[in-house]
């Protein structure tokens, strides 16, 4: 396998006017991996991406996909597919027509049919895009992007929209792609995703690469969280709570299967219900919180 | 080019605003000229009638549907859309301008004839095919030009009032008064110079090698709508 980065950002920058959005970017995606870049509003997400895409030069440094310039259309397009945030779809054409027209322009081959059964618009192949629901309009996106199964694949805010089924669905698509070794990039405002599935992820904050790694690289800096609720009667815990007025403990801690174990021992030895009882790692939620935290510290 | 040409062409038939003001109108008021020939030709000449009838088209057709058209597909970021695949620049610029131009390219043509009909044959139908393309290429400029500054295709309907109203009011004083006095002026305006051209294909009575320099304002201006296009020109709706 390829050692060179499918994507390759160097110390990039992009302002517009006064405003520095995107700050000495740096960070590589490597061959079939799933990388999700994530961050909070205005942190320059999508102003990277539409680089990486080849939709807007960048102010300085250097970006390449698959080894060229992704200002390079007619070379890289045809083994890139790009879900956009938002549609662009022509609202007099019919599902069929904007698959075929849009699939075609990619230069990858594909059968319309197909890709409308992958994303479960065969029912609504003869309806013209302006009937289409929120949802169904992400499914054609999604379509466009995976026809003809490209080398690299970006997801931006892929599932905004779906219902259950929907999202379940893409994701099932999205995990059959990548066995054909689809390098994905994606963004996300559902955490959980990008917990579930990448790889690694990219954190931006202010226009930086505030954090990278694995999600456990990410989670691991913060304490593991157990919660439950106490009756006002019970003996206190043996470990270090905040116990609110209501009676529902919060125990942070870095050894979350000790601390959990003598919990649990301590409350069957004196028989203490702990209704709502909760542990786990923290959650990529709870980074970000504490993202938004230092920021105002900051500021 | 073709594959986008033809959804565009889908999309044109698709779209009954778009398609009145591009079809219907322009025909239509082709139709009262030629029907009025007599009228029109003692107000200018036969020549006149050629050139307004070619304005017309030039500027309700082809340019104001291109103006509408890319700003429409930009606002609903089609343009975007059509950017993200392997289609170049200049690929998808073309594939969505072919249509209206070839429509108004038929529709100047059957009215030609039309006229050439019930009037009677040009007498130079070699300079006459060359005064409506450049016409026509003078159009595409500007379309490109004032697409860069209509946000949306409800805002077309005022950014193309000053390009079609403009280039209808020159063909008119130029084929209605002639080009004696105020001669540069007229020849140098927009549509002034092609107009000339177009009578003088059509009546007859000038020399060739003369008329042939008449093509110069009009590719001009061609060469400034192109440049102030490169310049103006937006594929992404300002946000």
């Amino acid at each position: 396998m390829s050692t060179t980065p499918v994507i390759d950002v160097d110390r990039l920058n992009l302002t517009y006017g006064d405003f520095h959005a995107v700050k000495d970017l740096s960070f590589q995606v490597r061959h079939g991996e799933l990388y999700a870049l994530l961050g909070t509003n205005g942190a320059g997400k999508t102003s990277t991406l539409e680089i990486i895409e080849g939709h807007r030069a960048p102010t300085s440094g250097t970006v390449r996909v698959l080894g060229r310039s992704p200002r390079d259309r007619r070379a890289v397009r045809p083994r890139m597919g790009v879900m956009l945030q938002e549609s662009g779809f022509s609202p007099d054409l019919t599902v069929r027509e904007s698959v075929r027209l849009i699939g075609r322009l990619t230069r990858r081959t594909d059968d319309v049919d197909r890709v409308l059964d992958l994303v479960d618009l065969t029912s609504r192949a003869g309806r013209r895009v302006s009937q289409l629901s929120g949802g169904e309009k992400r499914r054609l996106d999604f379509a466009t992007a995976v026809y003809g199964t490209p080398q690299v694949l970006f997801l931006d805010e892929p599932t905004t929209g779906l219902d259950i089924q929907s999202r379940d669905a893409l994701w099932a698509t999205v995990d059959r792609i990548r066995e054909d070794g689809t390098t994905i990039v994606l963004t996300t405002h559902y955490l959980e995703e990008a917990q579930q599935r990448a790889d690694r992820i990219g954190l931006m904050h202010q226009g930086t690469l505030h954090r990278e790694g694995t999600v456990s690289e990410l989670t691991r800096a913060l304490p593991a969280v157990i919660r439950f609720s106490l009756a006002p009667s019970a003996p206190r815990p043996p470990l270090q709570a905040v116990v609110d007025g209501d009676g529902k403990a919060l125990v942070e801690t870095f050894h979350l299967q000790k601390d959990l174990h003598l919990l649990l021992g301590w409350a069957q030895e004196h028989a203490v219900e702990l209704p709502d009882l909760e542990a786990g790692p923290t959650r990529l939620d709870d980074v970000f919180r504490t993202l938004g935290t230092a920021s105002h510290r900051g500021n | 080019m073709f594959s986008i040409a033809s959804s565009e062409l889908v999309q044109i038939f698709r779209n009954r605003l778009v398609l009145v003001t591009s079809l219907i109108v322009p025909v239509a008021v082709s139709a009262l000229f030629v029907r009025q020939h007599e009228t029109f030709a003692d107000l200018g000449s036969l020549g006149y009638i050629a050139a307004i009838v070619m304005f017309t088209v030039a500027a309700f057709g082809l340019y104001a549907t291109a103006v509408t058209t890319l700003a429409s597909r930009r606002q609903n970021l089609f343009l975007k859309r059509l950017r993200s695949t392997a289609a170049a620049d200049s690929t998808i610029l073309a594939g969505l301008l072919l249509p209206p131009t070839a429509i108004a390219v038929v529709q100047v043509s059957a009215i030609m004839t039309a006229l050439a009909m019930v009037a009677g044959e040009p007498t130079n139908i070699a300079l006459l095919v060359l005064a409506t393309v450049a016409t026509l290429a003078m159009m595409i400029g500007l379309a490109l030009a004032t697409a860069g500054l209509t946000n949306s295709p409800e805002h077309a309907q005022v950014t193309t009032l000053p390009v079609t109203l403009g280039v209808i009011a020159v063909a008119s004083w130029v084929g209605i008064t002639g080009t004696e006095e105020l001669t540069l002026l007229k020849r140098l305006l927009p549509g002034g110079a092609a107009t000339e051209l177009t009578m003088n294909a059509w009546n007859g009575g000038t020399a060739v090698a003369d008329s042939l320099l008449l093509l110069a304002p009009t590719l001009g201006w061609v060469a400034i709508a192109v440049a102030l296009a490169t310049r103006l020109f937006r594929w992404e709706p300002r946000r």
